[in-house]
């Protein structure tokens, strides 16, 4: 194995951030993180999901026959979700509510089936299944900050409880409404983007195109 | 001059490479090209050599919105003293409401001195406010990726106050220059290479992050306890004869004193500024042709539908025209070259999409009264590809010419 | 020693290639087998436990809009004691057997051709009503009516509001009014669920003294009178000219009306 397990947990986070370098899982980073809580079950909900689907996947993988490789993928991830699904309406009634469609999408995250195809189907299944938490707490990890970010800015608290009080509400903070809408995820997931490449160089990517300068002669 | 001249020969070395303050050279740079005119010539082919420079083509946009400015003063000023007659003195608060009483003024719409100053009382810190932090932007990147400090930034902060209402908080004002500057321009390589408009992105970022204040009917006029539906606004509500009960005539909204942002709601300043960015050809007249055609030809069409239960339908092109911040938009940022189509086709194109988005979103879209702003930045969008389409056009009639 | 041909069925099919076609379909069919078993058992070990979730959400609500509610308590315990459901038939006014009320779903009622009218005019925006409605009756200890918990309905600016209305046993005061569900735009038109704003209602009055339907929801005063009007949402035209429909049309002759009327002469 060429990589070893605390490499696998750690490398996600910040090095190979399934968000921020291959810029998976995407649509649901903008759509749950408005507030702090649910974004939190969501980076739950996701990383189990990973986790074990890879590992289900991985003790799977050489009986997998490669015609039908991505619905066997597709079926076991699809039944984990389900199955998070039901627990969550079972147990975290409130939040599911909020969460809603999204914890079905989970099934189309590209993380959980990236890490099914690149990972899981060419290595043992505890190793997958290190992988898979991996690679749901790099998930984690920016939900949890952009959720910070719009929580604390577009409803002036955190988890819910207050921390700048609202002008609505006799506080002093406007909170700032554009936060709160979806769009507002692609900023900041843009400028953590911008961040991470400025303080770890190696993230940039090559240029495919350099734009041509004349030097006086 | 000769002076001025011996003075910034004096401090360059220092600036130049190996200089002690090499890093500052874009600082330097700003400082003496806003002085003097630069020295640096074309040296290398192609030598295309034209009087008309980046700065040339700034500065002659920023001289284009005088008129616009003198209206914004003048409106501001006529739409608060107004205010303040009808609510009755009690109603000037505010250290602006003070100066304006101690210079010995009174709150009289009828007297031009008061409105200009008056105006000027909101005009002024808020484009201040735009200068000193959208300057502290610019130079902070330029300096940090070592390019120009360059004039388009005169252009963006002169746009960006235009289009504000003059009640905007100046915070909100600080907060959106620092988004349109830096989101709008800055991450995509600064001026040049922005493919959105700079001014337009915070003010677009001010109007879904602070609806209350951008919004509304109590923004326009900043006195308080004032409230008054833009033309706009009352046109969704009640349909366009309704304006005349309103004491809203065309003239009024062709010369602007009605209620709107701080310098789009005279059209005729707008249509001054138009000729002469025509008359120095900075802007392109299929711009806005295309944006005209496009915007007559869909509200013609929507007059000819009709509806029953939506008044804007039977709204007339002239004054689609007059209202809101389609003269503004029209003039100076559909005109806008970086953000615009660049073939000529594709610029009948673009301003078509634009005029046709305009009416859409004012006439169909329930939420938002006014429509110029998203329709310019959905324009900006398309722009590239418009171009494209039209080149690969031009591609193929010309393999098939030559087959 | 050759090699041995394996031997028997199950043998010969373990020795074939992963890829072989056999092999496909029995992976495809024992994995499929498999989960659908797994989701299966969540789904049916699982649905009391939803099930109870919701109803209890619902009590929340219908708890929150009487001003009952406080957190941390049991709330099946405080709804039961405190509530008596009875299906309403909206056009006569009375309280029906027509339907069981433990089962009866408005939501499901309006998809449902005899259980509900197609409205040509529709101020709220529902398209179809129901034809019975659950309302909530809240009672005094010593048996007389408190307050009815009436549910309301209708279109926004980009969604549907689901709420609650709270009226005093007189069928003309409003106690409470609450939302939901909704999906109204963030800092404006939510602010529907904004305490400050839905405090207001506290207190308004549905009716005039001729019995002419007054309450609204506008910027501007009503010449009613301050006790029929409740401020609309700065900046929220749209939403709040919803809420104004949708509680006018509840409150109206189409929705409860004969039912309230029945309430103001007391014999409901």
């Amino acid at each position: 194995m060429s990589q070893t397990r605390k490499e696998l947990l750690v490398d996600p986070l910040v090095d190979n951030n399934p968000i921020t370098l291959q810029v998976l899982g995407i649509c649901s980073a903008l759509a749950v993180t408005s507030s702090l809580q649910v974004a939190a079950v969501m980076a739950l909900a996701v990383t189990t999901v990973t986790a074990f689907s890879s590992f289900f996947i991985s003790m799977l993988r050489n009986q997998i026959p490669s015609a039908i490789r991505i619905i066997v993928q597709m079926v076991i991830i699809a039944s984990l979700v389900i199955v998070v699904d039901q627990i969550l309406k079972a147990y975290f009634y409130d939040i599911s509510k909020t969460l809603s469609v999204f914890v079905g999408l989970i099934i189309t995250n590209c993380i959980v089936m990236g890490r099914a195809e690149a990972f899981a189907m060419k290595n043992p299944p505890v190793a997958s299944f290190i992988d898979g938490i991996g690679n749901g707490l790099g998930y984690s990890l920016i939900l949890m900050l952009v959720g910070f970010i719009r929580e604390l800015f577009g409803s002036g608290s955190l988890f819910g409880v207050t921390i700048l009080q609202t002008v609505n509400n006799g506080g002093w903070y406007v909170p700032n409404g554009l936060l709160l809408l979806p769009p507002s995820a692609f900023f900041v997931i843009g400028l953590l983007i911008w961040a991470f490449r400025t303080w770890k160089p190696e993230q940039v990517e090559a240029r495919e195109f350099r734009i041509q300068t004349v030097e006086a002669h | 001059m000769g002076m001025l001249r011996d003075f910034f020969d004096k401090f360059e070395p220092s600036f130049l490479k190996g200089g002690r303050y090499e890093k500052y050279f874009p600082l330097y740079e700003m400082i003496e090209s806003l002085a003097l005119t630069p020295r640096t010539v074309t040296t290398v082919a192609p030598h295309a050599r034209s009087f008309v420079d980046m700065k040339r083509i700034m500065t002659y946009v920023v001289i284009s919105t005088i008129p616009c400015i003198l209206m914004a003063l003048y409106n501001t000023g006529y739409q608060a003293n107004g205010a303040i007659m009808a609510l009755g003195p009690d109603s000037a608060t505010g250290w602006r409401a003070w100066l304006v009483a101690k210079s010995g003024l009174p709150f009289d719409p009828g007297n031009p001195f008061s409105n200009l100053f008056f105006g000027a009382l909101y005009f002024l810190p808020i484009y201040i406010v735009t200068l000193a932090i959208g300057g502290i932007w610019e130079c902070l990147f330029a300096v940090v990726r070592g390019h120009e400090v360059n004039e388009g930034f005169l252009v963006t902060s002169m746009l960006f106050v235009l289009i504000l209402p003059a009640s905007t908080p100046l915070w909100q004002v600080a907060l959106g220059i620092s988004f349109g500057v830096v989101l709008g321009k800055e991450v995509f390589g600064g001026t040049g290479k922005n493919f959105l408009n700079p001014a337009l992105v915070g003010r677009a970022f001010l109007y879904f992050a602070y609806p209350a204040n951008m919004s509304g009917d109590t923004v326009w006029t900043p006195v308080d306890g004032f409230s008054g539906a833009t033309a706009l606004g009352i046109t969704a509500a009640e349909g366009p004869q309704a304006l005349a009960n309103h004491g809203i005539s065309w003239w009024d909204a062709f010369f602007g004193l009605i209620q709107g942002s701080l310098g789009e709601t005279s059209t005729l300043a707008c249509l001054l500024g138009l000729v002469f960015l025509l008359a120095t050809r900075i802007a392109n007249w299929r711009l806005i042709v295309g944006c005209l055609g496009g915007m007559i030809g869909f509200s013609l069409l929507l007059n000819l539908i009709g509806s029953d239960t939506n008044p804007m339908f039977a709204m007339p092109w002239y004054w689609h025209l007059v209202l809101g911040g389609y003269a503004f938009g029209l003039v100076f940022m559909v005109t806008e070259p970086v953000s615009a189509s660049q073939t000529n086709v594709g610029r009948y194109v673009y301003g078509a999409l634009i005029g046709f988005m305009v009416v859409m979103i004012r006439v169909i879209n329930p939420a938002f009264p006014e429509g110029m702003m998203l329709a310019i930045l959905f324009g900006n969008i398309f722009a590239p590809l418009i171009d494209f389409f039209v080149i690969k056009a031009n591609i193929a009639r010309r393999a098939k010419r030559n087959a | 020693m050759p090699e041995q041909e394996p031997q028997g069925f199950w043998a010969r099919f373990k020795a074939l290639p992963v890829d072989s076609t056999p092999k496909t379909i029995f992976v495809a069919v024992a994995l499929c087998l498999f989960c659908s078993m797994v989701v299966a058992m969540a789904a049916v070990s699982l649905r009391p436990v939803q099930e109870a979730n919701k109803l209890r959400d619902k009590r929340i609500n219908i708890l929150q809009v009487a001003g009952l509610y406080e957190p941390g308590m049991d709330v099946n315990e405080a709804f039961t004691s405190s509530f008596t459901p009875k299906v309403v038939d909206l056009s006569t006014g009375e309280y029906t057997d027509a339907v069981d009320v433990a089962t009866y779903d408005e939501r499901a009622a309006t998809q449902d051709l005899n259980l509900s009218v197609a409205l040509t005019d529709d101020p709220a925006g529902i398209g179809r009503r129901a034809n019975y409605e659950t309302v909530y009756l809240m009672e005094n200890p010593d048996g007389s009516l408190d307050k009815v918990i009436l549910p309301i309905h209708g279109y926004g600016l980009w969604s549907t509001l689901w709420g609650f209305i709270a009226l005093e046993a007189n069928g003309n005061d409003i106690y409470g009014l609450q939302f939901y569900e909704h999906a109204e735009t963030p800092g404006l038109g939510a602010e529907v669920d904004n305490p400050r704003w839905r405090a207001q209602w506290n207190g308004k009055k549905l009716r005039d003294d001729e019995g002419d339907l007054e309450i609204t929801v506008s910027k501007a005063p009503s010449p009613a009178g301050p006790e029929f009007h409740v401020d609309a949402l700065a900046g929220a035209t749209l939403t709040s000219r919803g809420v104004d429909n949708l509680v006018r049309y509840w409150m109206g002759e189409d929705g409860f009306g004969p039912y309230l009327a029945r309430l103001r002469e007391g014999d409901a």
